[in-house]
């Protein structure tokens, strides 16, 4: 339409184009820069590449680190205590490549001023827990972000939508289209790879606060699911998009629980005083067999048991803070912990008057995500590591997708968890060599895109800016239209939906087949309604599309949530029709394939193998 | 405990705009001065706070859970390589804490093509960049092959 | 000669030098009465005294009358006559520009009209610094409009996009682009173009002068009044931000965008 035919457009050709500056794309950019000196590589970032992703605020630890140097602990194990954590399915070749490659990330962030707390005695990192080493990290974005700024050319405030294909080859990605969030203009990214390191999905489920206090997910609410629907829409192969997290966290500010359980012993009790967690045992096994006495207990588990004195009315749950800082130090360290990450939860000690030295602190269990780089482990399904990777396991380059030159890290990439931040950087940087490989092996002939499809990608992607403003005039004020629905309006449906059929708060966890088909009807509708979205302006037209994101990979995980016929992680979701664990029939990886021309989903099975003993 | 900008302080520079993650924080069409549009999509991650040069952003905490009349402001020094904290408590207890953030100075990262460029042996091993010497171990881990019928 | 002659000498072809006169205590009665007016409606005074109140009674140490005198002497000093505040050196020149072009300008408005209303042998040095001061309006102004203001230069609006706050630029760089244009003008000798200017030179006047409650004016002087309110509550302890680890120096942190 004229109304459009001002708009500017801006082509960027590149080798390697990255989607996403958090620690995932700031690996990819360092590693790729390395191996490919001559080579174009760009990062187009979301927000603003020194404090975007996950890392905005800071942390208080690094929470995947070997310490082979010293002998404290070996790939093999680090393998066993992820397989353990995930109750058997995990992608252990990824997890092995994790964890051999992360030291010598986390030398590197030392190297380039990352404050890494040392142990007084030994010399040593000072060790939180047995994977965990203490930082003062309220400057780890900026420090990696200065890394990846000398590395690639970073463009930010661009929203990628769409991933483009290669016109010439079936199955081959070509790069990427996107807007501009302050000038609106349509950016086409012509790329021979192209490395997905965006964001996982927070607000696909109901999160416990509905007001301002939905500000205050646990991941962060700019996490928009990007890193899955670029990949589903492009028929990428999908697993474990039901294994979504719940965590164990201070109560509404949603703070880190680890410092406090690992470094300062604390111990959790319910409102009695009783220590709940052991007397659980023999109910976890009746649920999941022997997997109830894995060592460390598996996270889901821990949830479980608080899930259950909670529901018994025994709570409120209280981490005893009082009775584990008793010196100065441990005092100093316990508020470093929360301002260095989640400065919200010293907000809610300052407003709630509560002095951790003298009063406990509530523990809840949070709404679900769905993310790769924590403990769970949704994502695509990828290549792994060429040297030691199982036949069925490797197609050629280490962290491609199924989709040709279509690269991921961080989130984006399924079956390896437990990677964090330096986990994350480390898969960035694995990606950024394989994809260097990658168009170094192309030669002459680089992908194309195709154009007619980039004109309509144009057109669908600014059509909520032309709804909103046409349908505006048929009421007076307000945000009450039939003709739009508001990105927000979208999201709280999306939310609701989530919540009460596939297994949020207000269901503690449990679902079934019948509400989880019921949970489907209500999602078709929800996405044929995304067509009449509104945008107000370019800010609301960045929240329409974060939202489109978000409602197809909640329809993926519901439809993994279906397909697996058990429950292999209670504390995370409950199957009410199936509620135990059941191998070895679904001791499988669930896997998806969106064939977005049909509008159609394939699910199968891929084999877990046990690499290591 | 969303953001919020002091009318007194704020001078309409726009780093708060730059920085903000969320993409919330944005300039007022009557005073032309920053103010966060969005609350409910303020994850309190303090760039913005930070960023300020006029300490003109604030934060309350979120209205769902958090009762009035605390503070908790921030100094980040990146001359020192320090950030300071002090909260106040809505009882009056005031707390003050200060921490190290970076012990090298900003921009003096090496760039990862000022190292020699890796030869073709290295571009085929699994070895990333720096590796092995990086890992602080003499070999990169790796396992033996695959056998199905043990996995 | 134009530039070095009273530029308002052709105004009185068909203006009394006494209506001149009139029009400019109207529009300092203007400034006075919106600043007043705008103060009421916000109750604004009534929460600046309660933040003092407070400062006073969070104050950790009393200030002496010539401690406080010393930090209002720092406050005009910096904030005030150099627009310190401004970590942006370009916002800073632009402002301080606007700021001293448009006293300029005041000032030798104030003498040419009341000191030498119809007098052809003004001193050349008024009407020069008259031009140079509507300049320095011109150069601070139109850069500032274009380039500088925070919505077009961090948050994508077009330059040609107006909102409420560009009530105040918009106004006064009307007011004086027809005060130079009307002077220039007045060479070409047509009445009929001196009157239409000069009739726009005014309109936009009133509409500077007197839109104070609405506009950005009256920020002139309420940010030295907080400027030195700060430095009370950083000096008296009352301040609830931290102290600083280096003492205070660098004042204005590096971007790194």
């Amino acid at each position: 339409m004229g109304f459009f035919s001002s708009r500017k457009i801006r082509f960027v050709d590149a080798d390697i184009l990255i989607v996403g500056g958090g620690f995932g794309g700031c690996g990819a950019a360092y590693e790729s820069r390395y191996w490919g000196r001559n080579l174009k590589i760009v990062v187009a970032e979301k927000a603003n590449i020194e404090r975007s992703g996950a890392v905005a605020h800071g942390l208080s630890a690094i929470n995947c680190y070997m310490g082979m140097r010293w002998g404290e602990n070996q790939p093999d194990d680090f393998v066993r205590y992820v397989r353990g954590d995930l109750m058997g399915l995990v992608r252990e070749d990824l997890v092995f490549d994790i964890a051999r490659h992360v030291d010598a990330t986390v030398h590197k962030f030392e190297e380039w001023g990352l404050p890494i707390m040392k142990n007084p005695e030994t010399g040593r990192y000072l060790r939180e827990g047995k994977w965990q080493v203490m930082i003062h990290g309220e400057s780890y974005k900026p420090i990696i972000a200065e890394a990846a700024r000398k590395s690639a050319e970073v463009i930010n405030r661009i929203m990628v939508t769409h991933l483009l294909m290669d016109r010439t080859r079936a199955n081959r990605v070509a790069g990427a289209v996107g807007f501009n969030v302050r000038d609106g203009a349509f950016y086409v990214f012509r790329a021979k790879a192209v490395i997905n390191a965006a964001g996982g999905a927070s607000h696909v489920f109901r999160p416990r606060s509905v007001g301002e206090g939905m500000g205050r997910t646990w991941y962060a609410p700019w996490s928009s699911a990007s890193a899955y629907a670029l990949l589903i829409q492009a028929g990428a192969k999908m697993i474990q998009m039901e294994n979504r997290i719940v965590l164990a966290r201070f109560k509404d500010g949603y703070g880190p629980v680890g410092a406090w359980f690992l470094l300062l012993k604390a111990f959790v009790t319910n409102a009695c005083g009783e220590h709940f967690e052991a007397s659980m045992l023999e109910e976890m096994k009746a649920l999941v067999g022997k997997y109830a006495e894995t060592a460390p207990l598996p996270t889901c588990l821990r949830n479980h048991a608080l899930l259950q004195e909670i529901k018994a009315g025994k709570g409120p749950i209280y981490m005893h803070t009082q009775d584990a800082i008793d010196t100065h130090e441990k005092e100093t360290i316990s508020w470093e912990d929360f301002l260095d990450m989640t400065v919200g939860q010293a907000v809610v000690w300052a407003s709630q008057n509560i002095d951790p030295k003298e009063t406990p602190s509530e523990l809840i269990t949070s709404e679900p995500y769905v993310m790769g780089s924590h403990a769970t482990c949704s994502g695509a399904w990828a290549s792994g590591p060429e040297d030691c990777a199982p036949a069925d396991y490797q197609w050629g380059y280490n962290r491609m997708t199924t989709v040709d030159g279509l690269f991921g890290a961080g989130d984006t990439i399924g079956g390896s968890a437990h990677k964090f931040s330096s986990g994350s950087f480390t898969e960035g940087r694995i990606a950024g060599k394989s994809a260097v490989k990658y168009v170094m092996d192309l030669a002459g002939s680089p992908p194309q895109v195709d154009e007619a499809e980039i004109n309509r990608l144009r057109d669908r992607i600014f059509q909520p800016l032309a709804t909103y403003a046409v349908n505006r005039n048929e009421i007076v004020a307000g945000s009450v239209a039939p003709g739009y629905l508001s990105p927000l309006q979208g999201l709280q449906r999306l939310e609701k939906i989530m919540d009460e059929y596939v297994g949020g708060v207000s269901m503690f966890y449990v679902t079934s087949g019948p509400m989880l088909n019921r949970g489907l009807e209500l999602l078709r509708m929800l996405a044929e309604d995304l067509e009449h979205l509104g945008a107000e302006d370019l800010h609301q037209l960045q929240r329409a599309w974060e939202l489109h994101h978000r409602v197809l990979t909640a329809e993926a995980v519901t439809r993994h949530t279906l397909f697996r016929e058990e429950t292999r992680w209670p504390g995370y979701y409950y199957r009410a029709d199936h509620p135990k664990l059941v191998d070895p029939d679904w001791h499988v990886f669930t896997a998806s394939r969106y064939d977005a021309a049909e509008n159609d989903w394939q699910m199968s099975r891929l084999p877990v193998h046990h690499i290591i003993a | 405990m969303p953001t919020f900008t002091y009318m007194t302080r704020c001078d309409g520079c726009g780093q708060c705009v730059d920085i903000c993650p969320s993409d919330i924080m944005h300039i007022d069409p009557v005073y032309r001065r920053s103010y966060n549009i969005e609350p409910n999509f303020c994850w309190e991650c303090y760039s913005c706070v930070k960023a300020c040069p006029q300490h003109a952003i604030d934060v309350r905490g979120y209205a769902d859970f958090a009762p009035l009349g605390h503070s908790v402001r921030v100094l980040r020094e990146e001359a020192a390589n320090t950030i300071s904290w002090k909260i106040r408590y809505r009882d009056g207890r005031v707390k003050a804490f200060t921490f190290p953030i970076r012990t090298t100075p900003w921009g003096s990262i090496k760039p990862p093509s000022a190292y020699e460029a890796p030869g073709a042996d290295a571009m085929d091993s699994p070895l990333l960049a720096h590796e092995p010497a990086a890992l602080m171990v003499a070999t990169l881990p790796s396992l033996p092959p695959f056998d199905p019928k043990r996995g | 000669m134009v530039f070095t002659d009273n530029p308002f000498i052709p105004a009185t072809d068909f203006l009394p030098p006494s209506y001149l006169q009139a029009y400019i205590v109207l529009m300092v009665l203007a400034v006075v009465a919106g600043t007043v007016f705008d103060l009421h409606r916000k109750r604004s005074a009534e929460f600046f005294a309660r933040q003092q109140q407070r400062s006073r009674v969070a104050a950790v140490r009393q200030l002496s009358g010539a401690e406080m005198a010393a930090i209002a002497a720092r406050t005009l000093a910096n904030e005030v006559a150099t627009s310190g505040e401004f970590c942006n050196r370009s916002r800073r020149v632009s402002h301080l520009l606007m700021s001293y072009g448009f006293v300029l300008y005041l000032v030798t408005t104030l003498v040419l009209v009341f000191g030498y209303p119809a007098d052809p042998h003004t001193p050349a040095v008024l009407p020069v610094l008259w031009n140079v001061g509507i300049l320095m309006v011109l150069v601070g102004g139109y850069w500032f409009f274009f380039f500088l203001r925070v919505n077009v230069a961090h948050d994508g609006h077009s330059p040609w996009r107006l909102v409420r706050a560009d009530l105040f630029i918009v106004a006064l760089l009307a007011s004086v682009t027809f005060a130079l244009i009307f002077e220039v003008v007045t060479v070409a000798q047509n009445t009929l173009a001196n009157r239409v200017f000069f009739g726009l030179y005014i309109l936009f006047s009133t509409l500077l002068f007197g839109s104070v409650a609405w506009s950005k004016f009256a920020h002139m002087f309420y940010k030295p009044a907080v400027a030195l309110q700060r430095r009370l509550e950083e000096a008296n302890g009352s301040s609830d931000l931290p102290a600083s680890a280096t003492a205070g120096e660098g004042r204005c942190p590096p971007s790194p965008t």
